[in-house]
């Protein structure tokens, strides 16, 4: 990561932009995985995700700061998440490889 | 890491964002609506002769919802009464207010249930178009439990249940505690029908001149000699059940929940179709508890392979494992039924999409037809030794993950399937997903696994919620699982002259001497059994 810039932007499908710390999206190993190579995500800081609309990708956004906050805590609460995003969730989880699944590949 | 870095703030999104949105296919597949449904039919005014309709200086059309000979109008223009339409009659409506919520509980007249209407069908709604069907998540009614079955107007029950309610009536108004449902043939209970068995409370002796005396309910339940294949949940709620009696039916499972009825004394479970207990009974069988009559044989237990390897170590196991509080003091006896540990298998470890990563596997559980085949034996490992297996370590080491980590935040896989199964419309959401799987060009299943897991979610809500063994963490994703094999005993504890216990465990004789298998079950990959001391266990610190 040659930028030491703290943020990044999501992008999604309907022009929603929404700017989270990186350290907390890193824990998306699909995130990961656009920022590390030399795709342009990389220097511009900006993801696209056309798959997602803003409704969505502001959740997606949520968890990561809800994750990044309680990291290290005990007994966290269920972060809320309305009835009605709670199937796109489940597929939007499993695009951002926010589920519990190890990733056999060596560790870079 | 002194500093926090700030977090920003997102844009807040306009409210007016609409719910058909949030369901961008990622796939551009867009389902018909289904066909089954029982929402009314919608048709536009064209249908309508009353043509003095159509004059209107660009007033939109009207829109009906329903049958054609029970027409209301259904557009905005005409229920707020700012016309005289033509011969229609006056709409339909609960209140008198002029500016009702968009979407509101609804009485459909007709059917006598409160049903939630789409925005776009209720008499007062200003918008024409009408939202699609990925909508309807929102606008279900919530799912409520059962309505209570008790109610003789709707005898949809089939004798055998029928007539189990009947005893649990009489025994509710008679205030008896005894509730004998043997032998009535049942198959299923469904969910409600013992629901009122919480509420038996026995007839006060009350004699002259002794002070009344409230006494908990010891509420007794036979359910032997009957079909049923799988446990009648609404028991997890009898607080005060003291007695109950599955013997002979063809349980394949006893859920987790069981734990929680700590006021059970005698528990009879012989002559199912069983294959392990749930580690959750294991808070029935301790020193303190209550439980002083437990029959379990016959059931095809999964067994052990024949010789047991080296298995000293069994306490120092337990004590690193699941680090149990000191056990309850004892005022001068105590005797009661406990388990002594024999052996374990080795950990099969698992991910979210239930794919296991270890050589050892344990058999199904879940699916009926391979769960019906007999298991053979099962493989142990020695207390002294653990095999992670080589290859994992470093997905041990990686702090993000949630394999490695049970501290912190649950996944969000997790957190949406929670929702999902809370929701109470697990079923329809698992059958979206499959449908997503089946239209996805190529990948075939793409969602399969996504269906499954909220499957298992709402299996395991289903069973009464799930507690990782060692960490005591709630769970809808165990991700490791083994099993441990303990023989059930009595424990005779006696407390000396100087304070100091004295205590004797006798296995059970006859038919229940060999040991018997419990599920463990692990929130992540560092919530697994930790070697006895001796050996390396090959676990990484
Ligand atoms: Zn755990």
């Amino acid at each position: 990561m040659a930028d030491a810039c703290k943020y990044i932007t999501l992008v999604s499908s309907d022009g929603y932009e929404f700017v989270v710390l990186r350290d907390a999206a890193l824990v998306s190993p699909t995130i990961k995985g656009m920022l590390r190579s030399q795709f342009t995500e990389a220097q511009t800081g900006r993801c696209t995700f056309p798959e997602f609309s803003g409704v969505v990708l502001e959740k997606v956004a949520e968890y990561f700061h809800y994750w990044h906050r309680n990291r290290d805590r005990e007994d966290v609460p269920d972060m809320e998440i309305p009835v009605e995003l709670c199937l796109v969730l489940v597929q939007a989880a499993d695009y951002f490889n926010l589920d519990a699944r190890p990733s056999l590949r060596d560790p870079a | 890491m002194a500093e926090e870095p700030e977090e920003p703030t997102l844009p807040r999104l306009p409210l007016s964002v609409p719910f058909s949105d949030t369901r961008k296919r990622l796939r551009s597949m867009e389902a018909p609506p289904p066909s089954t449904s029982s929402d009314p039919a919608v048709f536009s005014s064209d249908d309508d002769p009353a043509l003095d309709n159509y004059q209107a200086h660009g007033r939109r059309k009207r829109r009906y919802v329903g049958t054609w000979f029970d027409q209301q109008p259904a557009s905005s223009d005409s229920a707020l009464g700012d016309e005289t339409g033509p011969n229609y009659p006056p709409p339909r409506r609960n209140r008198a207010t002029p500016k009702p919520k968009k979407r509101e509980f609804r009485r459909q007249l007709d059917s006598g249930v409160w049903m939630g209407t789409d925005g776009a069908m209720t008499d007062t709604d200003d918008s024409v178009d009408l939202e699609p069907p990925t909508a309807r998540l929102s606008l279900l009614p919530p799912h409520d439990p059962a309505p209570l079955p008790l109610s003789p107007a709707r005898p949809r029950f089939p004798d055998e249940e029928q007539a189990a309610i009947n005893m649990i009536r009489r025994c509710v108004d008679n205030g008896i505690e005894d509730v004998d449902l043997s032998g009535l043939r049942l198959h299923c209970l469904s969910r409600g029908i013992l629901e009122p068995l919480s509420h038996i409370a026995p007839i006060p002796n009350v004699t002259k001149d002794v002070a009344f005396e409230q006494k908990d309910a010891e509420i007794k339940v036979f359910l032997s000699t009957n079909l049923l294949r799988t446990f009648p949940l609404d028991l997890l709620n009898v607080e005060h059940l003291t007695v109950l009696s599955l013997r002979h039916n063809r349980l394949t499972r006893i859920p987790p929940g069981i734990g929680k009825l700590k006021n059970l004394q005698t528990l009879n479970v012989a002559q199912n179709s069983l294959r392990f207990f749930p580690s959750e009974l294991l808070a029935l069988l301790r020193k303190g508890g209550k439980l002083s009559s437990f029959q379990f044989q016959p059931n095809p237990f999964w067994t052990p392979v024949a010789v047991p390897p080296d298995n000293r170590g069994a306490e120092d196991y337990e004590t690193r494992t699941f680090n149990p509080g000191p056990t309850p003091a004892v005022a001068s006896r105590w005797i009661g039924l406990t388990t002594r540990l024999q052996a374990r298998t080795p950990v099969e470890l698992t991910d979210s999409a239930h794919t296991s990563y270890t050589r050892f596997v344990l058999p199904q559980t879940t699916n009926p037809a391979f769960a019906a085949r007999r298991a053979p034996p099962l493989e142990l490992e020695p207390f002294r030794q653990l095999a992670t297996p080589r290859g994992l370590h470093h997905v041990l080491a990686d702090a993000a993950s949630k394999v490695a980590q049970p501290r912190g935040a649950k996944s969000l896989f997790e957190l949406a399937v929670r929702a999902c199964v809370r929701s109470g419309q697990a079923d329809w959401i698992a059958a979206e997903l499959r449908r997503d799987g089946e239209v996805g060009e190529g990948e075939g299943c793409w969602s399969a696994h996504l269906a499954e897991a909220v499957d298992r979610a709402a299996d395991i809500q289903r069973q009464g919620g799930l507690e990782c063994a060692v960490c005591g963490r709630e769970t809808s994703m165990p991700l490791a699982r083994w099993v441990e094999f303990r023989q059930v005993g009595q424990l005779d504890v006696l407390v000396g002259p100087e304070g100091v216990e004295d205590s004797r465990f006798m296995g059970l004789g006859g038919v229940s001497e060999g040991a018997v298998p419990f599920m463990m079950v692990g929130c992540s990959w560092r919530c697994v059994p930790v070697a006895a001391d001796g050996v390396d266990g090959g676990g990484s610190g």
